[in-house]
């Protein structure tokens, strides 16, 4: 039997900063965001990717009415459609027509909420189930979390929220050898009766699933595409849409999960390398040698109730670098200060009930943010630095530091509107145990 | 004062090359016999200034670069302008005596050229010391005529590989003694009359700049922004060029504690610029970050280390800007004030308009004190965890401090990442790449 193609991309842009300066920090109105470049950098990957991109897997869907594709569109993209690109979400909407592609659910801040702050945690992924639901009339059944941050903890709020599926990275520390093709189980386990009351309050979904599969990424064929289709020093260069199907067939197994950034197409692999063509092959060849596609929740039903491994990830996971954790985001100390700055605001700002506050306090949590202060890579003379729109981690701080300053100054003179009821507040002191509890591994390993 | 210095200078060459062949031995074990052993070059190398009596960063520069090629195996005899070079072993250091000055005749070069004001001006921006400006007479022209006048003299025992020399001052010395000695000639560029000044060069010493670098047969400038200020101003093609960035060697001496009651202890943040007060070094823009920075915060001190000749203009300019309690000039500093200074400092600053390198940027991050550089400088080509602004920019410079002095995790940072460019940017790593420069020159 020939496994299914399960391909799922990611696509997301986050609000860049502007040059702030400490000279604004108080005064009436001050805009965090860079709408300039933001609209710019929307545009450009529109030409070369979103719009191009939709247009070929448009052609592909309605001439191959059993190809399948999924994609994970975060709420800070959606927004910046609105802003930049009304003609990106129209293209988006056309794929949703065709009913073969799915919608995953995510934070809809691209945040990194699910370690940080649970009743955020809920609150984001409800406003993101709401807006898809609103634009592309289907609800998610599966949840994909910020750059595929895993843990067992993680699947099972997710199971409760009312998710069937969750996305991982297939990392090999966890797989201890077996294959990522299969869909796997988190272990079960119940979790404190206060987190889930709180997720119960604030269930996107209707009712918390029984069962929970985890999709884990595969990551060596995903990669081939998404990083090594056009470097020329790669034994695999250059890679025909055949000799890739070749190697999913050669995998085996149930599923092959192909998950990369939507953004590989066109713009990380331009079109002169022939990315555009690859894609457009594929659908053919695989219709030719009985590969079937599916997408995330397809999986999940045709698995059913059949038995799986575990997957038992007690330490967060993610699909970030070689070491697959979080120190892309929290790997030093300007990176915790500001996590540890954003997150310590959630109370005052939700407590003036400004609609307006509590917005810039979340486009502030945007993953990306603190993966700009990483200076992981930035060691002297490193080529492999990341790619940022700030000229270095410490100007990604200076800017985010003065962007807090203020937001702190804001809740801090505002009206508190929403004092918070018994409820809330012991709400809040639950979750904190329950959150130092989910980030204990973590902070073990880095001392 | 010649002859015992001749004859300490032949007893190290003999100690340097013993050392020389004990590493080939040691490489000897190590290594297949039929690889043969590298070179053993000698460079003869005509400096201006050397510690202890140096004014900037040429003689640090000079030194480090002396102790590198020795440590890399090759053999230095360094002639100096005046008796200041400190002794160490295995260097062999030479420059003239009193006598060998008296007999040369050198016409006075400053008449024709600058009034007397200009002159000063000139002497101070071209790093001569005020001693060394005393020994020669206040003439710079004349000093320079007359160490070129002597360079032969004072080198025709040797027998040099290749000739290296340092700034426009030496550069005839060194195209004189490469001519004798009939050796390659490598002219090594600290800075340029354009850095020195604002881009507004004395004709006479760009001239002579220019005049050195056509005839030299190779080039070693400290930074890609120096090659690329050679290849605009000087016209110098630009693989004519090699770039080797200066290097660091950190010395740890105990700082005093003289200067922290001094500046108020250790509660008020405090905010340094060490340099020569000069306009390349932009100490004009320090008062202006000062200005602004006080606006929003009167608790931060400021301090101006070091002296020059635009001192009086910036004690006037703090008085105008009512800055006269909250900025301090200390004037020049011996080491330990320097480090001490360096240590007590929660940021430092260094403005420069044109900054071939910037040596003292890679002091203040051994003392782990955090920097923002004028993206207009050498150093900024190496220094990752930095804030590198233009020089222009005061607001933002004033930004990029206050925001390190309210962020404790940001001065943390910036303060463990990086000396990592210290250990890569040593001067044995440094005078290995001038090595492989002689290398292939000579073959």
């Amino acid at each position: 039997m020939t496994p299914n193609i399960c391909f799922y991309f990611q696509v997301h842009q986050p609000y860049r900063l502007r040059d702030l300066r400490i000279t604004e920090i108080g005064r009436d109105g001050v805009d965090y965001f860079d709408h300039a470049k933001n609209g710019a950098i929307f545009r450009k990957v529109a030409e070369k990717c979103y719009l191009p991109a939709n247009a070929l897997m448009l052609e592909l869907l309605r001439q191959y009415p059993a190809f399948r594709i999924s994609y994970s569109l975060s709420g800070v993209f959606l927004d910046q459609c609105e802003e930049y690109g009304t003609d990106v979400l129209a293209s988006f909407q056309a794929l949703a027509a065709t009913g073969q592609v799915e919608f995953l659910a995510e934070t809809y801040y691209h945040s990194l909420a699910s370690i940080r702050s649970l009743p955020e945690f809920c609150d984001q992924v409800s406003m993101h189930v709401s807006r898809i639901q609103e634009l592309f009339g289907k609800t998610p059944r599966v949840f994909r979390n910020t750059e595929l941050i895993y843990k067992n903890e993680i699947a099972q709020m997710a199971r409760e929220m009312g998710f069937e599926g969750i996305l991982a990275e297939g990392a090999d520390h966890l797989l201890a050898g077996r294959s990522p093709n299969e869909p796997f189980r988190p272990p079960r386990f119940d979790l404190p009766r206060d987190v889930s009351r709180l997720i119960a309050d604030h269930r996107p979904l209707t009712k918390q699933s029984n069962d929970m599969l985890i999709l884990l990424k595969n990551y060596r064929l995903s990669d081939d595409v998404a990083f090594r289709f056009s470097d020329r020093s790669w034994i695999g260069f250059p890679l025909t849409a055949d000799t890739f199907t070749d190697w999913l067939i050669a995998g085996g197994g149930f599923c092959v999960n192909l998950f990369m950034d939507y953004e590989t197409f066109g713009e990380h692999q331009w079109a002169d390398t022939g990315i555009f063509e690859f894609i457009h092959a594929l659908p053919r060849i695989w219709r030719e040698r009985g590969v079937g596609t599916a997408t995330p929740s397809q999986i999940v039903d045709a698995w059913a109730s059949r038995q799986t491994h575990v997957y038992d990830a007690h330490a967060v996971i993610s699909w970030a670098d070689i070491e697959r954790d979080l120190s892309a985001w929290l790997g030093n100390r300007i990176q915790h200060a500001a996590v540890d700055g954003i997150y310590g605001l959630e109370q005052a700002v939700k407590e003036t009930g400004d609609p307006e506050l509590l917005r810039s306090w979340r486009k502030l949590q945007t993953s990306d943010h603190f993966y700009h202060m990483s200076t992981k890579y930035w060691s002297d003379g490193d080529v492999h630095k990341y790619f940022s729109p700030y000229e270095s981690p410490y100007e990604a701080y200076r800017r985010y530091s003065h962007a807090l300053c203020d937001l702190r100054q804001r809740a801090a003179d505002a009206p508190k509107t929403q004092v918070p009821g018994r409820n809330q507040a012991s709400i809040f002191e639950g979750l904190r145990r329950f959150l130092s509890i989910l980030n204990t591994p973590f902070a073990i390993r880095n001392s | 004062m010649h002859h015992v210095s001749n004859f300490y200078g032949n007893l190290i060459v003999l100690k340097s090359q013993e050392i020389w062949y004990n590493h080939e031995i040691s490489c000897n074990f190590s290594q297949p016999k039929n690889i043969h052993p590298p070179v053993a070059f000698h460079t003869l190398m005509f400096g201006w200034e050397y510690p202890p009596l140096h004014s900037g960063g040429l003689g640090v520069a000079c030194q480090g670069l002396v102790r590198g090629l020795m440590r890399n195996g090759v053999q230095v005899t360094l002639v100096l302008p005046h008796a200041s070079g400190q002794a160490e072993p295995g260097l062999d250091i030479r420059f003239p005596t009193d006598e060998q000055c008296a007999t040369v005749n050198v016409p006075s070069l400053l008449q024709p050229y600058d009034g007397s004001a200009s002159y000063r001006n000139r002497l101070s921006a071209a790093c001569v010391p005020q001693e060394v400006g005393e020994l020669y007479g206040q003439d710079l022209g004349e000093a320079v005529e007359r160490f070129t006048a002597l360079s032969v003299e004072l080198t025709k025992n040797t027998d040099p590989d290749v000739v290296h020399c340092h700034d426009w001052m030496t550069y005839d010395a060194g195209i004189r003694a490469a001519r004798h000695h009939e050796r390659p000639l490598v002219a090594h560029v600290h800075a340029t009359e354009f850095d020195r000044t604002d881009f507004h060069p004395n004709e006479w010493i760009a001239g002579r700049e220019r005049h050195g670098l056509l005839a030299a047969d190779r080039i070693i400038a400290v930074s890609g922004y120096t090659r690329n200020m050679l290849v605009q101003h000087y016209g110098i093609p630009e693989d004519k060029i090699a770039v080797v960035h200066n290097g660091h060697d950190a010395e740890r001496i105990e700082a005093t504690d003289i200067l922290q009651s001094q500046y108020g202890g250790t509660e008020r943040p405090l905010v340094l610029f060490l340099g020569r007060l000069t306009v390349q070094k932009n100490p004009w823009q320090f008062l202006e970050i000062a200005h602004r920075i006080h606006a929003i915060d009167p608790h931060v001190q400021f301090v101006l280390a070091g002296d020059g000749p635009m001192l009086g203009t910036l004690i006037e300019r703090t008085c105008d800007l009512g800055l006269q309690d909250t900025v301090i000039f200390t004037g020049k500093l011996s080491q330990p004030e320097v480090r001490s200074l360096f240590t007590r400092a929660n940021c430092f600053v260094m403005p420069s308009l044109s900054e071939p390198f910037g040596l003292v940027a890679l002091e203040a991050i051994a003392h782990n004190t955090p920097v923002i550089i004028s993206r207009q400088s050498g150093v900024a080509e190496v220094l990752d965890h930095a804030f590198k602004v233009d020089y222009w920019d005061a607001d933002k410079m004033a930004d990029c401090i206050l925001t390190i002095l309210r962020e404790k995790p940001l001065a943390d940072q910036l303060v463990s990442e990086a000396p990592g460019i210290l250990r890569r940017l040593s001067w044995q790593n440094q005078a290995a790449h001038v090595r492989s420069i002689y290398h292939q020159l000579i073959q």
